[in-house]
């Protein structure tokens, strides 16, 4: 026994002598890397320097890593041969990572060997991760870029992007590339996104006389007049608790986060504390749930025949094909209609985005992130294939253009409350196009989100005596966690 | 030196030429990374996304430690993990004993048995998760007229109150119990397997002079099964002991990403703490990951200590 | 109901040798393990025919607050779409194949590992021994990083061989069939040395004989394995001609806000799982073999 024990000592101390030597060999690298990366703060856009040439037409191979489902990947590979008509020696290959969160882990890893893909689907927070290695190349000189690129047909266009294709974009979503330091430097392009959406039964609020809320005043009388009429129901189900608290900040004007780093968690206040302990209200009276604190989707409450129900749903735009109402014998047993959710102000509404980004990683071969540029412009431009990813995902595309392209038109125009939620969805989000706002993305705004959504799950099914201190509390707790995971 | 080599016995080459491969594999995939391990553990506010990046410091010392231990949560991952250990190992260990003997006693039936306890072999995790939490899952809760699940409505045929096991502002004995079934459940299979695989090598003759003898069956049970199958006895409890350290699935599994049930008290674990600390606080999860090292360590060789003075070879 | 016309039989058997009284005892000992098995059972196989239940339920009735025990439509279509939706023959075969190449192998390492622990004496055995023990108290997950890193400055990338080698030694197996080992009487191995007996050959043809049923167990697992990893695959190929099973059954399915096709994917679970249900109905008989074959020798 204690044989083993020494021994044991004596291994551990020879790894202990390996480890200094192997840290030692690495404080190298590191401090090389520092010089060559420094002085990039400040306030001035963080700039990249775009091969003089453009793109030279040699032959590279580039990677994607998303996570796209077979069938939206069925969509991509159509496309591919359509950009390789333009140019033939860009070879694009793809992966699926699984989920978001798995095309980030697998991008984080590989980024330690330096074997990252060329381009990824993004959120704001990967992006702000993936920045901490400085590896993400801002695109605000690809943008700009006036050098001219001749294509495999012939024609000529730059290599950035013109003033029209900018303005085609939908500025919230496009926008959201530029959250990521305080002098705007773009680091992402909108691939497809989404939006929140109420969803509400139409044949319920005929039937019962009741107007669809625009303002949570409103809310509040629907919910007290629903609950009036079927007693047993709970009229509202949110499904993202996260999404709601970020969004109430923006629609107050309350502090959230910001991006200075002495202060990134601002989100405990006053506002917030009362808005918070508004909905806590509103839960004690039954007139909200959530899918956490319901214990199922509250789409299975939207459309259940029997027993207990809602007739209003916030939720992802993404998701309107659950929402879509149960049907006896070939006949729907309701319609479902969809409206912008409520606002402080309606006439200044603010809903969230979601959906991925794209990102471009450096590279040691120029011509990849160029060859990679042109790739991002053409899945984000095109728009034939902005059309057919979002007729295939449901989810919007960024480019207000794809709207007069009359396939997509048509689509659009078979919308309807009862077997053709997605396509009403997608019109709900391109019609809501001025209301997208941007959180600032650092490192540590991910902890934000997650904290803020359990925060408002314990908020709300608090059954603390004196709420206002348990609320106080809840917040506490919430930004000391912040602040321990971004420290 | 030649003296030396002529010293070492025939045997130790040959122990060393069967070992050669095991530690070969062994040195380059699990010690390497233990010494990477060290090094990000020790280096304060390691990150690999700062190393790369160029922004990290060349600190060395025990900060990560510190911020680890100082963390308001720690001592509740800690709580956790050593609860469930102590609660899981023993039950899922003779139960697992239970029905390996029981399996090994029937003659009709037990080759449809068998494979019936394997089956969650073949079960997808996907599946594993879902169905637990639909188990335990009270749809509705709070409102006028939930929706229980099974195991509340077994309760009720015998008569009791349904139970808040897993839904918003359950209590955390509740939640420890539903982990405890998952878990045991889970390790069943695997446990069963091992032992069921101990008992059949077992050598008859030992049952045969009991039955001469007529000796009542419990005393077959503690005087011939238990001492024969000691050695698989031993593993089984040491490796769950292991695991049960290093539990955090099963917790994500049904209480989620954040790992605390609604309104609840946090169930992280130590390999939770980890886990989430993996995401840009490298350092911070390797000395974590050493402090629990620490702990297994010391836990383990109490475990052997006893298992070799009760083994029997 | 079967159970008491075969208890009836043994009965009817046993009437000569014993006393009526203790052949009571023994119905009712037999039923109490038959009840007790019986409910373990039913509680082992829920999950099971849970799996199969849901790939026949449509979305809509999945997604239901209260979760039906039986599917109200049976959506054979989920069988169809999960046939079509995904290149599941190719990642099953990938599978088979690092299952059995990698199983092979590492039965191979664990063997001479385990021999070598249990029988040969050598200089900082138990220390060794120890070390080994102490690897496994590790949390996995902080190797991988590493182990990453390591592979990608190998070439392995993309590659059978980054799949199967780094999971070859399992500290477990090593442990567990030590431990089978150790039982084996030493006399064994002293008086095959005697007669000259090779080591190999006193292996092959005396331990493994003798502790089949836990190789047959780490087959198991080790098959197992190859069946339920994820993240390293998916980390270590970028191609469906490397990666395995559960790549494909956990990412064909998603949306775009990663919401997966529920009925579908447990569709394509239980498609694939038949194949690996047949190899353990056919390996049990094995394990019987081995059974008997350790009654002959002791």
């Amino acid at each position: 026994m204690k044989k083993r024990i020494i021994s044991f000592l004596l291994v551990l101390t020879m790894l202990m002598s390996a480890v200094a030597m192997a840290s030692c060999s690495n404080n190298g690298e590191g401090s090389n890397e520092g010089g060559n990366n420094g002085g990039e703060q400040g306030s001035a856009k963080v700039p990249y320097d775009v091969p003089a040439e453009g793109y030279d037409g040699s032959a590279v191979t580039i990677t994607f890593y998303h996570s796209m489902g077979a069938k939206l990947q069925g969509i991509l590979d159509t496309y591919i041969p359509e950009f390789n008509k333009l140019y033939p020696n860009i070879t694009v290959e793809h992966a699926s990572q699984g989920d978001y969160d798995g095309v980030r882990d697998q991008i984080k890893t590989a980024l330690t060997a330096g074997n990252q893909p060329n381009i990824a689907y993004c959120y704001p927070d990967h992006v702000a991760l993936y920045n901490v290695a400085k590896a993400v190349v801002p695109l605000d000189n690809f943008i700009e870029s006036t050098i001219t690129v001749t294509d495999a047909t012939g024609a000529t266009s730059v290599l950035g992007l013109t003033a029209e294709q900018i303005a085609d974009f939908i500025p919230g979503y496009y926008a959201e590339g530029t959250a990521f330091d305080e002098a705007g430097t773009m680091y992402t392009l909108p691939m497809s996104k989404s939006t929140e959406a109420l969803y509400y039964n139409k044949t319920f609020f005929e039937q019962n006389n009741l107007k669809v809320p625009t303002t949570w005043e409103e809310m509040a009388q629907v919910c007290e007049q629903i609950k009036k009429i079927d007693p047993d129901c709970v009229p509202l189900g949110y499904d993202s608790e996260a999404n709601w608290f970020i969004t109430m900040c923006e629609q107050y004007g309350s502090d959230y986060t910001s991006l200075n780093e002495d202060a990134h968690f601002l989100f405990d206040n006053e506002t917030n504390r009362s808005f918070v302990k508004m909905f806590h209200d509103w839960y004690v009276n039954g007139w909200v749930t959530t899918e956490e604190i319901y214990g199922s989707y509250t789409s299975g409450l939207f459309t259940a025949t029997e027993g207990q129900k809602c007739y209003m749903v916030i939720g992802s735009t993404g998701g309107a094909s659950y929402q879509q109402p149960p049907q006896v014998d070939g006949k729907a047993l309701f319609e479902t209609a969809m409206a912008t959710p409520p606002q402080v102000n309606p006439a200044a509404p603010k809903v969230i985005s979601q959906g991925p980004s794209l990102c471009i990683f450096k590279d040691s071969n120029p011509q990849e992130v160029v060859a990679s540029w042109l790739f991002v412009k053409f899945l984000t431009t095109n728009v034939e294939f902005q059309a057919a990813f979002s007729m295939a995902s449901g989810y919007a595309p960024v480019i207000k253009s794809v709207q007069q392209n009359p396939v997509y038109q048509q689509w659009l125009d078979a919308a309807n409350g009862i077997n053709n939620l997605t396509a009403m969805s997608v019109k709900l989000a391109l019609s809501q196009a001025d209301a997208y706002f941007v959180s600032p993305a650092f490192n540590g705004s991910s902890e934000a989100r997650d904290q803020v959504g359990t925060l408002m799950q314990d908020a709300l099914v608090s059954t603390d005596s004196n709420i206002e201190s348990a609320i106080k509390k809840l917040f506490e707790k919430a930004v000391s966690e912040c602040e321990y995971a971004a420290d | 030196m030649k003296k030396f080599l002529q010293k070492i016995k025939f045997e130790e080459w040959k122990a060393w030429i069967y070992l050669a491969p095991a530690v070969a594999l062994l040195l380059v995939f699990t010690v390497w990374p233990i010494i990477n391990t060290l090094r990000m553990a020790f280096w304060e506010d390691y990150s690999i996304m700062k190393e790369l990046g160029g922004t990290l410091g060349n600190e060395f010392g025990l900060k990560n430690f510190e911020k680890v231990i100082k963390y308001r949560g720690f001592i509740d991952c800690l709580k956790n993990t050593m609860l469930l250990t102590v609660l899981t190992v023993p039950i899922s260990t003779i139960l697992a004993l239970v029905i390996a003997v029981c399996l090994n006693a029937i003659k009709p039936l037990q080759r449809f048995l068998q494979t019936i306890f394997f089956l969650p072999y073949v079960t997808n995790s996907i599946a594993i998760g879902m169905v637990f939490e639909a188990m335990f899952n009270i749809v509705g809760f709070g409102t006028s007229n939930p929706s229980y699940g099974i195991i509340n409505n077994i309760l009720g045929v015998f008569g009791a109150d349904p139970i808040n096991w897993i839904n918003a502002g359950s209590g955390y004995w509740q939640n420890i119990a539903v982990l405890t079934i998952y878990i045991v459940w889970n390790a069943l299979p695997f446990k069963i397997l091992i032992l069921l695989g101990g008992l059949q090598s077992v050598n008859k003759q030992y049952y045969d002079a009991a039955k001469i003898d007529s000796t009542p069956r419990l005393r077959v049970f503690t005087k011939i099964t238990v001492p024969l199958l000691s050695p698989m006895i031993a593993y089984v409890v040491i490796t769950g002991f292991i695991g049960g350290f290093k539990e955090y699935s099963s917790i994500v599994g049904i209480f989620g990403d954040d790992m605390q049930a609604v309104g609840g008290e946090s169930l992280n674990t130590m390999v939770g703490y980890i886990y989430d600390a993996l995401g840009n606080q490298e350092g911070r999860a390797s000395a974590a990951a050493l402090i629990l090292f620490a702990i297994i360590f010391v836990v383990t060789m109490i475990n052997m200590y006893v298992s070799k003075k009760k083994t029997h070879y | 109901m079967a159970d008491k016309k075969i208890m009836t039989t043994m009965h009817e058997k046993d009437m000569q040798k014993v006393t009526a009284a203790q052949t009571v005892t023994k119905i009712i000992v037999q039923f109490l393990l038959y009840a007790f098995l019986c409910i373990m059972a039913l509680i082992i196989v829920f999950p099971f025919y849970w799996m199969i239940i849901s790939s026949l339920k449509s979305t809509v009735e999945y997604r239901l607050p209260i979760p039906t025990l039986f599917p109200q439509d049976i959506m054979w279509g989920n069988y169809i779409e999960a046939f079509t939706a995904a290149n599941l023959g190719k990642l099953f075969m990938n599978t088979v194949y690092v299952g059995i190449v990698s199983t092979i192998l590492s039965l191979v390492i664990t063997v001479l590992s385990a021999f070598a622990f249990a029988r040969l004496e050598f200089k900082g055995k138990n220390a060794l021994f120890a070390g080994l023990l102490a690897t496994m108290m590790i949390p996995g997950e902080l190797f991988t990083i590493t182990n990453y890193v390591t592979v990608t400055k190998f070439g392995w990338l993309d590659s059978f061989t980054v799949l199967i080698v780094p999971f070859l030694v399992s500290v477990f197996y090593i442990y567990l069939l030590r431990q089978n080992f150790l039982q084996i009487p030493n006399e064994l191995y002293l008086a095959a040395k005697v007669d000259g007996t090779s080591d190999l050959k006193y292996l092959w043809k005396v331990m493994i004989p003798l502790s089949l049923p836990n190789l047959i167990s780490i087959t198991i697992l080790k098959m197992m394995g190859a069946w339920n990893s994820y993240v390293w695959p998916r980390l270590v190929t970028s191609t469906d001609d490397y990666r395995l099973i559960t790549n494909g059954l956990r990412d064909a399915f998603t949306d775009m806000s990663g919401q997966a096709n529920i009925p579908v994917q447990m569709a394509a679970v239980t498609v694939v799982s038949i194949p690996l249900f047949l190899v353990f109905i056919f390996l049990r008989k094995y394990i019987m073999k081995g059974v008997s074959r350790s009654g002959i020798k002791g």
